[in-house]
């Protein structure tokens, strides 16, 4: 496995790690910037939305309702761009190794570079899918929709473990210092691939989506509960 | 073998991120060993002659689904970005987290293994620092998604902003026909 063997190069990239630590003080920190486990935290919550979002396409697909392919392809895209290609990045890069370094979850991180793996898999499928002709082909919807549904079955619990395990352990070992120069440097990134207000930008592509797909509305997803009070 | 995680350009804090970047690139591959493998003991980058030198070996493997390609020496296959066009290193940011590029230290050889042609080995120089590594004109990268040795999931997937590939000891990339 990857995790495995490579000692005496990390030796030798341990001691180039030497040089290039400053002794200049790092900029203060901008109050504006979020700390980078938080920034990922925030993140999911384009990819829950998303996964949301597949939800419903499913949902219509079993109810034999037309697949809207735009609907589809928005969303598919925006995990391809936002999640796929950005967010898996910085964890791939500066999370999940830090975390090895350390002895930590090494285990769970090749669980989860598997599934970013698969998780692409399934994008490049439904982004060629989600065509007028795809959605519109003999058993074009339910391979779609099954696609959805192994999406979906995997990144909840992957993001939720990543939630309250990973990034909590990645807080843990990090210095504060390099946490607060991470997140300032996620921002940076962040902006020099997406531009301005990105992530502003990618919440109101997928809330657009959600319009389209009638769940927007949050409060409709409010249960009534009289039913589960017990009778006095 | 050498990969190199995310380089931060840019001010000397960033150069702090670089360094560890660069060696939690290394410690990705030398942690404990989680899991099964076929491969035990350490990396094949073995000493030189050459004081403080190491030697950077590519070798062609027969991996599953794509046929003998490229792969480092721990049997890890090896990418092309299309947008490179064998020209120069274009995968940046977060798209080095995801794909680390096949770095050769200063101070390093290049050794073509069984297979590989060392007249189309060679090395560019990384925007971000440092040398990659280069076969018939084209930055080599692995793929973190190859959690195991002689994978290749990474084969044309379309990612941070283009195609990737698998490289044949022949220089020419596994583009699949259309």
């Amino acid at each position: 496995m990857l995790l495995s063997g490579g000692g005496l190069v990390a030796g030798a990239a341990a001691a180039s790690a030497g040089w290039a630590l400053s002794t200049q003080p790092a900029a203060p920190p901008d109050p504006a910037v979020i700390p980078p486990d938080d920034d990922l935290m925030r993140e999911h919550g384009v990819l829950k939305r998303v996964l949301l979002c597949y939800r419903e396409m499913i949902s219509r697909v079993q109810a034999g309702e037309p697949l809207d392919a735009q609907d589809l392809h928005d969303a598919a895209l925006i995990i391809h761009d936002y999640i796929e290609g950005f967010h898996e990045g910085l964890e791939e890069g500066y999370v999940f190794p830090r975390l090895v370094q350390a002895g930590r979850l090494a285990s769970t991180v090749t669980t989860l570079l598997v599934q970013h793996a698969r998780g692409r898999v399934i994008t490049q499928f439904l982004l060629a899918g989600a065509t007028a002709k795809g959605v519109a082909s003999p058993g074009g919807p339910a391979r779609l929709a099954a696609a959805m549904q192994a999406f979906d079955r995997m990144y909840e619990p992957h993001e939720a473990r990543e939630d309250t395990v990973v990034f909590p352990a990645f807080r843990q070992i990090l210095p504060a210092a390099e946490l607060t120069d991470l997140g300032q440097y996620f921002a940076e990134l962040q902006h020099q691939e997406f531009g301005t207000n990105e992530f502003a930008a990618v919440v109101a592509r997928v809330a657009s989506i959600e319009q389209n797909l009638g769940i927007y509305d949050l409060a409709q997803f409010t249960p009534q509960v009289s039913q589960y009070i017990p009778s006095p | 073998m050498r990969q190199r995680r995310p380089a931060h350009p840019g001010s000397a804090r960033r150069r702090r991120h670089a360094g560890l970047a660069l060696a939690l690139a290394v410690v990705i591959l030398g942690a404990c060993g989680c899991g099964g493998s076929d491969k035990s003991g350490p990396a094949a980058a073995t000493e030189t002659g050459a004081p403080g030198g190491m030697t950077v070996t590519i070798t062609a493997r027969t991996v599953p689904k794509v046929g003998t390609v490229l792969v480092t020496s721990q049997d890890l296959v090896l990418y092309v970005f299309a947008p490179d066009h064998h020209r120069a290193i274009t995968c940046k940011g977060t798209c080095l987290g995801t794909w680390p590029p096949l770095m050769l230290p200063s101070g390093s050889k290049l050794a073509a293994g069984a297979g590989v042609k060392r007249g189309l080995l060679g090395s560019d120089r990384d925007p971000s620092g440092g040398r990659v590594v280069t076969y018939a004109g084209w930055p080599l990268y692995t793929y973190t998604g190859d959690v195991d040795p002689g994978q290749a999931t990474g084969q044309n997937l379309n990612l941070n902003g283009g195609l990737w590939y698998v490289i044949r000891p022949s220089g020419l990339p596994l583009i699949p026909r259309s």
